[in-house]
């Protein structure tokens, strides 16, 4: 509480600072010319001088002061009586800072009632400390400032250099996420690893993590049902319905639609992106599976399940439309007029010429396309959580019930788990195995992509 | 004299037969466009036929309950607002700046080359990579309150970053070099002229990409549910640290229901998210028509 | 006096509200060259492109008037675009080979036309046409090579081969040396003479040199009119119309 008070006396005191810095270097105005930076600037650096080494002192502040309550507490006479069980002293402890807080919480160790009150103290004199500290720094760094207000000083030099840092700092979350993804992936994994071995995971064909128990808890996590589940739903189905359908929209859209037909149709084919894909899953759930049951039936297979590869594949097929329409669109775009003016000039009909000019010389990009939509559907999640089911079969049978990697990753995330289980950390494995494919598809993707955009500059 | 080579009964079968598979390979494109049109109806109808019956003012202003009569969608609502409000606060400003820097500023290396890789990889991950993200990053090791909006919003914050970065980019890369060049030589600094300058100009079309970023994180369900934001919450979230469930993963939890009224539930709120939906990208288009300049 | 092979008159050019050409008539010859002429934007693009109906091609282009191919309106419903365009040939400014393989080039357009009974018979119009542009022996054997690998002058007499593989009756060029150098240019223009004893040629060219050198008779276009037509020497040494005197002296252009 009283480290969120002092944040705000920061950029309270940062705002003052402004206003005085700008009054400040207003007073050394001399007539023109005398001064480098408008007074504006000078208000700015001072500001800066204020609030970024207080707000560094506060962060460091933050992430050590758990440690040092932590320590001072042990110190404290009550902690003696602590369990030596690490599970139900954190727990105490958890419940100590609950009461800590608002004392008002109901509790159910009544250690920590005795602990609440010793913990408050030593909170709120570490939170002075940390609060005198922030305001020391926050201080000196606005008279250090103050003391730089001259006509010669070059405010706005610096005030452009801390925002270039700004924009950079800003530009670097991006590698910051990658990695964040690539070292939470590669360390969970890396401990599923350690008692699967990726031989084991990668080439077994038998998945059953709840039974994965003792020293044969090898022999259930192999996930060759699931990448099969997972090509055979968002590569194989969602594809023989996205390619043609889209690729058959973008021909029309780009060769055939008068100019106001296509500013109707393209927008109207994009709501199909728009929609949330739980919303396609409950419509994969609620319409397309109990058809696609009954369809089974009624060619003579004995008991058809109702969640089925084929509705979740059908259903992602059609969200990926626009997908690869508007990729084959681009990409048909990018053959340069020339080559169907060229056909025809020969006589070629419309059609000859797309089949036999356009559509070969746009393969590329195309096929670029279809990598990135394939992509895009084996990560897809919520379709086949609602319409693929659990069962880890490896069938050719688009009826039956299969199940893909995204499905195991909720499966094995969601409800009672206790972190660091086998079981958990192998949703880790196989979103690691997602990311490497979904990486590739797309690095390859782009550059083709870019190759083809280059051949026709 | 016209050339009697065209003029065989051969050549004539011949020109009809070439002009048939014309009007067939035509349909076939008209075709999958109303194929593709018609599923949307269908959808769409079907939602309609099953949730409009269910949309009156208890539902709208009602929270999640066990039996369906008394369900509603606000506290689902509410929480996507928080969620959004965390999101819209992180990734639009480090977006842009992100974008800022990346177009204007951004010297040719090759750790700008990996930060611009990581942006079109980014884009491209699948979404529930995020989740998992968010489960080892901001829960297990932030200890940031599980099923809260403000986990939910950092976590899909990452994800829109990238879209805005993107959209921010070709936003700026749009104003000409002129207006540019017009205030450099007023003896304006790099920095003054990209913020006064260049960024008003852009700023239609980058929010206009902001908009549809977060359209798509308001539909988003699989990263909520690797950071367990599918929490039963029968009153409203009081705040950004409060457990909350969100429209998306509201739909999803009903859809789950056995009990049949959840079916007309599970399809109001999705009329609820759609028109939210299409609100957004109604704005987005209205912004891009009505600022967007054509240089 | 035979009849002229195409007859054009009122012929009427519109971009949507636009008018691009305006009441032209004319008369092109078999066994000749003709050559349209004409500051940039003047027309005899546009013009050049309704005589084989790829105007159609573009989003609200629009003729009025008569076209005639040996009599016959080629703007009247029962005129085959398709057809037409394999009687009418055309090449472009730029040279635009297929991405394919340099028979493939040629080969098109006699299979989408069924001309060729067999591979025989296409080797044969492969040879023949390649022959006939002056390419065969420069390509004889590298014919499976893709079209786009040969030089810019390779490439559009690949690009007239692949017009004559049809048989023509009429050869449309559009400024077909612009994207060429001198020495190309040369080439394609000793060709262009050679082919007028089989075919009726219409060249659009901005290089008055040029239409001095290869054409017969002269047309010369200025925004939207046909200012004068006759016989090359004449327009060149003696025009009637000052504003063709003013173009060709170099008063403007």
């Amino acid at each position: 509480m009283i480290l969120t008070g002092i944040l705000l006396a920061v950029v309270g005191l940062g705002l003052v600072g402004w206003f005085v810095g700008r009054g400040r270097a207003r007073l050394l105005y001399d007539g023109r010319g005398s001064m480098h930076s408008m007074p504006t600037y000078h208000g700015w650096h001072l500001a800066l001088w204020i609030v970024v080494p207080a707000l560094v002192v506060w962060t460091a502040w933050s992430a050590i002061q758990p440690g040092l309550v932590e320590g001072a507490l042990m110190a404290d006479p009550v902690a003696a009586t602590l369990p030596a069980d690490a599970m139900h002293r954190s727990a105490i402890l958890a419940e100590a800072h609950m009461l800590a807080n608002d004392p008002g919480a109901s509790v159910f160790n009544a250690q920590s009632q005795a602990l609440a009150a010793p913990l408050r103290a030593i909170v709120t004199r570490f939170s002075l400390i940390g609060a005198l500290l922030v305001a020391i720094v926050a201080f000196a760094g606005g008279a250090y400032g103050f003391t730089r207000i001259r006509a010669r000083f070059e405010a706005r030099t610096q005030v452009e250099r801390a925002v270039m840092g700004v924009l950079l700092l800003a530009s670097l979350i991006a590698i910051l996420t990658t990695f964040g993804i690539v070292a939470s992936l590669v360390f969970e994994a890396g401990l599923f690893f350690k008692d699967v071995s990726p031989i084991a995971f990668l080439t077994g064909t038998h998945w059953s993590p709840g039974n994965a128990r003792g020293a044969d808890i090898a022999e259930n996590f192999g996930a060759v049902p699931l990448f099969w589940g997972t090509i055979y739903i968002g590569a194989i189905i969602a594809m023989l319905v996205a390619i043609p359908l889209g690729l058959m929209s973008a021909v029309y859209l780009t060769q055939y639609a008068s100019r106001s037909m296509r500013k109707w149709l393209k927008p109207i084919l994009e709501i199909l992106a728009g929609i949330p894909t739980v919303v396609y899953g409950y419509f994969a759930a609620l319409t397309v599976a109990p058809l696609v049951r009954d369809f089974a039936a009624s060619i003579g297979m004995q008991n058809p399940s109702t969640e089925s590869a084929l509705a979740a594949g059908l259903v992602m097929g059609v969200m990926i439309i626009p997908f690869v329409s508007s990729m084959a669109d681009d990409a048909l775009a990018a053959v340069p007029r020339a080559m169907s003016d060229g056909s025809l000039a020969l006589g070629a009909t419309r059609s000859e010429t797309i089949k036999k000019v356009l559509l070969p010389a746009a393969l590329p990009g195309i096929v670029a396309g279809v990598m990135l939509a394939i992509s895009r559907a084996i990560g897809e999640t919520m379709i086949v959580v609602m319409a693929a089911g659990a069962a880890a079969n490896l069938s050719a049978n688009p009826f039956a019930s299969m199940t893909t990697v995204t499905f195991q990753i909720v499966q094995l995330l969601t409800g009672d788990q206790e972190f660091n289980s086998p079981k958990t950390l192998s949703a880790f494995a196989l979103g690691l195995i997602l990311f490497i494919v979904t990486l590739v598809l797309n690095i390859i993707a782009l550059r083709v992509v870019k190759r083809f955009r280059e051949a026709y500059e | 004299m016209s050339n009697p080579q065209w003029q065989t009964p051969e050549a004539r079968r011949r020109l009809a037969r070439r002009h048939a598979s014309e009007r067939r390979f035509k349909a076939l494109g008209l075709g999958a466009i109303v194929l593709s049109m018609a599923f949307l109806v269908l959808l769409l109808v079907i939602m309609l036929k099953n949730g409009l019956g269910g949309l009156d003012w208890s539902f709208l202003t009602g929270s999640d309950s066990t039996s369906p009569d008394m369900a509603g969608v606000w506290g689902a609502a509410k929480g996507s607002l928080l969620t959004m409000f965390v999101t819209l606060v992180l990734a639009f400003p480090m977006g842009v700046l992100a974008a800022i820097y990346l177009e204007e500023f951004a010297p040719k290396n090759k750790w700008i080359d990996l930060v611009e890789v990581s942006i079109n990889n980014l884009a491209a991950v699948p979404s529930i990579i995020f989740g998992l993200l968010g489960l080892a990053v901001f829960i297990n090791t932030l200890h940031l309150p599980r099923s809260s909006p403000v986990v939910g919003g950092l976590t899909l914050a990452l994800m829109t970053m990238p879209v805005i970065v993107i959209s921010g980019r070709n936003a700026i890369k749009a104003v000409p070099p002129s207006i540019r060049e017009a205030a450099y030589g007023i003896g304006a600094s790099k920095v003054q002229t990209t913020f006064h300058h260049v960024l008003p100009l852009a700023l239609p079309g980058i929010l206009t990409g902001t908009i549809i970023g977060m359209a798509r994180a308001l539909g988003e369900t699989a990263p909520l549910l690797m950071i367990g934001m599918r929490a039963f919450v029968a009153t409203p979230p009081g705040g950004i640290t409060d457990p909350s469930s969100v429209l998306p993963m509201q739909i999803f939890l009903w859809s789950d229901e056995i009990d049949k009224g959840f079916v007309q539930n599970t399809s109001a709120a999705i009329i609820v998210l759609l028109v939210f939906l299409l609100a957004m990208n109604g704005l987005a288009i209205y912004l891009r028509n009505k600022f967007e300049v054509r240089w | 006096m035979t009849e002229p092979k195409l007859i054009a008159r009122n012929v009427d050019v519109y971009y949507g509200e636009k008018k691009a050409i305006d009441n032209v008539s004319i008369d092109i010859d078999n066994g000749i060259v003709t050559a349209f002429i004409g500051p940039s934007g003047c027309g005899k693009s546009t013009f050049l492109r309704s005589l084989n109906r790829m105007n159609d091609t573009i989003a609200g282009a629009k003729v009025t008037g008569e076209i005639l191919l040996d009599g016959e309106d080629i703007y009247a419903a029962s005129m085959d675009p398709v057809a037409l365009r394999a009687r009418v040939g055309m090449v472009f400014q730029k040279p635009n080979p297929f991405p394919k393989s340099i028979y493939e080039n040629i080969a098109y357009g006699p299979r989408i036309h069924g001309l060729a009974q067999g591979k025989a018979q296409m080797d044969e119009i492969v040879e023949r046409a390649l022959t006939k542009a002056g390419l065969w022996d420069e390509v004889k054997d590298r014919l499976s090579d893709a079209g786009t690998a040969l030089s810019g002058g390779q490439q559009q007499r690949l690009c007239i081969a692949r017009a004559i593989a049809v048989s023509p009756e009429v050869i449309l060029m559009d400024e077909p040396c612009s994207a060429l150098d001198p020495i190309a240019t040369a080439r394609i223009e000793e060709l262009i003479d050679e082919l007028k004893n089989s075919y009726a040629i219409v060249i659009v060219t901005h290089s008055m040199q040029q239409a001095a050198r290869v054409s017969q008779r002269t047309a010369f276009f200025h925004l939207g009119n046909l200012v004068e037509y006759g016989e090359t020497s004449q327009v060149f040494t003696t025009p009637r119309e000052d504003r063709t005197k003013d173009y060709i002296t170099g008063r403007y252009g």
